[in-house]
């Protein structure tokens, strides 16, 4: 049970990081991968934030998001001021994004021994709401901090998930969509695609910078490798929640990339309680993206191939 | 601003892609064309002759090499494409060009409905939109008022061309471009669209220039012709002339454009075997 929560903890704090890419992957078409930097750099600063200059968690937090949204900003000028092609973008800012965070960090682990964290208030919290530190769900015993913790999590997701479909049904957001749908067409109705686009990216590397911070805060350290391959991750989410959901609006597409990332994590979670070794962990989801991007298009195939006399 | 000046003027515009090099086309070559308000223009040219690209130097498709573009009482020739959208109604020959295909019918008039303005964090579907939208679109006699939240994508051509109109003639725009809007579209759709067109610039009395392949659309609308060749302008018939102009008419003159082309080349061909 303790597993169990674990994955769904961790699976509701990568939906954020699952949403930046929603944005990068299914608004703008791009796969960016600042993601990878910019989750390492949300990290980072709140690990700083925290344990240097002992900030209020939620605060850090925030500042995560700045960050993040500092490094997506980046890459969207890069993208449209200077014209570098997305991926490229997308590689110099994640490379620089790693001196970068070992300079913020001036290591390259911090851990948050005896830092007040979000897992500090929720072992308070927990005690506070459920009485003790250990409480009974539905027949289990299980510890009322990760209890909690999993209960702020998803609270904290509801509410981000909340904003940003609001904001893709206001004017600035429905433009942004578009910009993505048809340059040419919101250019003629007196659209900046541009500034969209860098707007849009600093939105979502902003959601990848925060999902950082959670998740250091949930293991309790910050490490300049923790986000590594973090951008296929965030894929493998999208294209599941889409798989499941259909994506008909973006509401619909929002909940399903969250579904899709939770779902993705307690895969995971069985797959290494089955023994799959933790080192092929990459492996396996690439492997997975992979098979996801192909699939339609084999699919498609294999049906005409069926109905030889079909031209 | 001066109300006798003309609403739209382009003066000495040149310009060229892919200069110096083999691909190098020269489709503006010091146009010179006055367009007063409430003028409904019709351009006609033959591939290559510079129509299309007279439409997108006027919306600010691309920067102009040399000339000036007024637009309204504004040196528009160095404003962005976007800037200039706030003045300018576009349907596009691609009827994928006008609209975004993976939003809904609704969304794509939410952004019409800000064309030219300030976008914030205001809800973009107002309840008054999707009502004003369905009167609108129930006049369009296409079944399309009770399919508000459909994406676009998945109409048919002709349903999005008179969408785009619709769209680019929301707010009412100071100039009004149409690009070969028609030429995309299976002959029913277009006649459709073409009375559509014909309409809305009646009933709002736009300024409107339209690009067009067809003679009989050029014969049969609009007060103005305005023939293009070779980067310029060749003939400028006004609204006497026209009333008077038939099909074959116009066709003679391509005819005649085209003969002295032939001319001139065989003419040149000979010098060169005279005295190279």
């Amino acid at each position: 049970m303790t597993l169990l929560i674990g994955a769904f903890t961790l699976g509701a704090i990568l939906s954020l990081l699952a949403l930046g890419v929603y944005i990068s992957y299914r608004i703008f078409d791009i796969a960016d991968i600042t993601v990878d930097g910019s989750l390492t750099f949300g990290a980072a600063v709140a690990s700083i934030l925290l344990v240097k200059h002992g900030m209020n968690p939620l605060q850090a937090s925030g500042m995560a998001f700045l960050a993040g949204a500092l490094a997506g900003s980046v890459s969207g000028i890069l993208q449209t001021r200077f014209r570098i092609n997305p991926l490229l973008s997308g590689i110099l800012v994640m490379t620089a994004l790693y001196s970068v965070n070992l300079h913020v960090m001036g290591r390259s682990n911090i851990p948050f021994l005896g830092t007040v964290t979000l897992s500090t208030y929720c072992e308070q919290w927990g005690v506070l709401w459920f009485g003790a530190t250990e409480t009974n769900l539905w027949g289990w015993t299980v510890s009322s901090a990760d209890l909690t913790m999993l209960l702020l999590m998803l609270a904290l997701v509801g509410l981000v998930a909340f904003a940003l479909w609001a904001f893709l049904r206001t004017d600035i957001g429905t433009a942004m969509r578009a910009s993505g749908d048809n340059p040419q067409m919101i250019r003629a109705l007196g659209g900046n695609v541009e500034n969209y686009r860098i707007f849009g990216l600093a939105v979502s590397n902003g959601l990848v910078g925060l999902a950082g911070a959670l998740w250091a805060q949930y293991q309790n350290f910050a490490d300049v490798q923790m986000g590594i391959g973090m951008v296929v991750w965030g894929l493998a989410s999208v294209i599941i929640g889409e798989a499941l959901t259909g994506a008909a609006s973006v509401g619909v597409a929002i909940i399903g990339t969250i579904i899709g990332s939770i779902l993705f994590r307690q895969l995971v979670a069985i797959a290494l309680s089955f023994g799959l070794n933790p080192n092929d962990l990459k492996l396996v989801t690439a492997l997975f993206v992979f098979a996801a991007l192909i699939l339609p298009d084999m699919m498609h195939k294999l049906s005409k191939a069926k109905q030889p006399g079909v031209a | 601003m001066n109300t006798h000046a003309p609403l739209v003027r382009l003066s000495q515009v040149y310009k060229t892609f892919h200069a110096g090099t083999v691909n190098e086309v020269r489709p503006m070559r010091g146009i010179d064309l006055d367009i007063s308000e409430g003028a409904f223009v019709i351009v006609l040219g033959g591939n290559g002759s510079g129509k299309s690209t007279l439409l997108n130097a006027i919306a600010g498709s691309f920067a102009i090499d040399a000339g000036r573009i007024e637009l309204a009482g504004h040196d528009v020739s160095a404003w962005p494409e976007h800037r200039r959208a706030g003045l300018i109604g576009r349907v596009f020959q691609n009827p994928f060009s006008g609209t975004a295909p993976n939003m809904t019918i609704l969304d794509n008039f939410s952004l019409a409905a800000k064309r030219g303005r300030f976008r914030g964090l205001a809800w973009a579907q107002s309840r008054r939109l999707q009502d004003e939208l369905r009167d609108r679109v129930r006049e369009l006699k296409m079944g399309l008022e009770d399919r508000l939240d459909t994406a676009i994508g998945s109409l048919s051509g002709g349903q999005r061309q008179a969408l785009t109109l619709l769209m680019a003639t929301w707010l009412k725009p100071k100039l009004l471009l149409l690009d070969e809007h028609t030429a995309a579209l299976d002959p029913k759709s277009a006649d459709q669209v073409i009375t559509l067109t014909d309409q809305i610039i009646a009933r709002e009395n736009l300024t409107t220039l339209m690009v067009t392949h067809s003679m009989q659309q050029a014969v049969n609308l609009g007060d103005r012709i305005v023939m293009m060749h070779r980067g310029n302008v060749l003939h400028d018939f006004s609204a006497g002339q026209k009333h008077r102009l038939q099909v074959e008419d116009l066709l003679s003159r391509f005819e005649n454009v085209r003969r002295r082309e032939l001319l001139d080349e065989s003419a040149a061909r000979l010098l060169r075997s005279r005295y190279i």
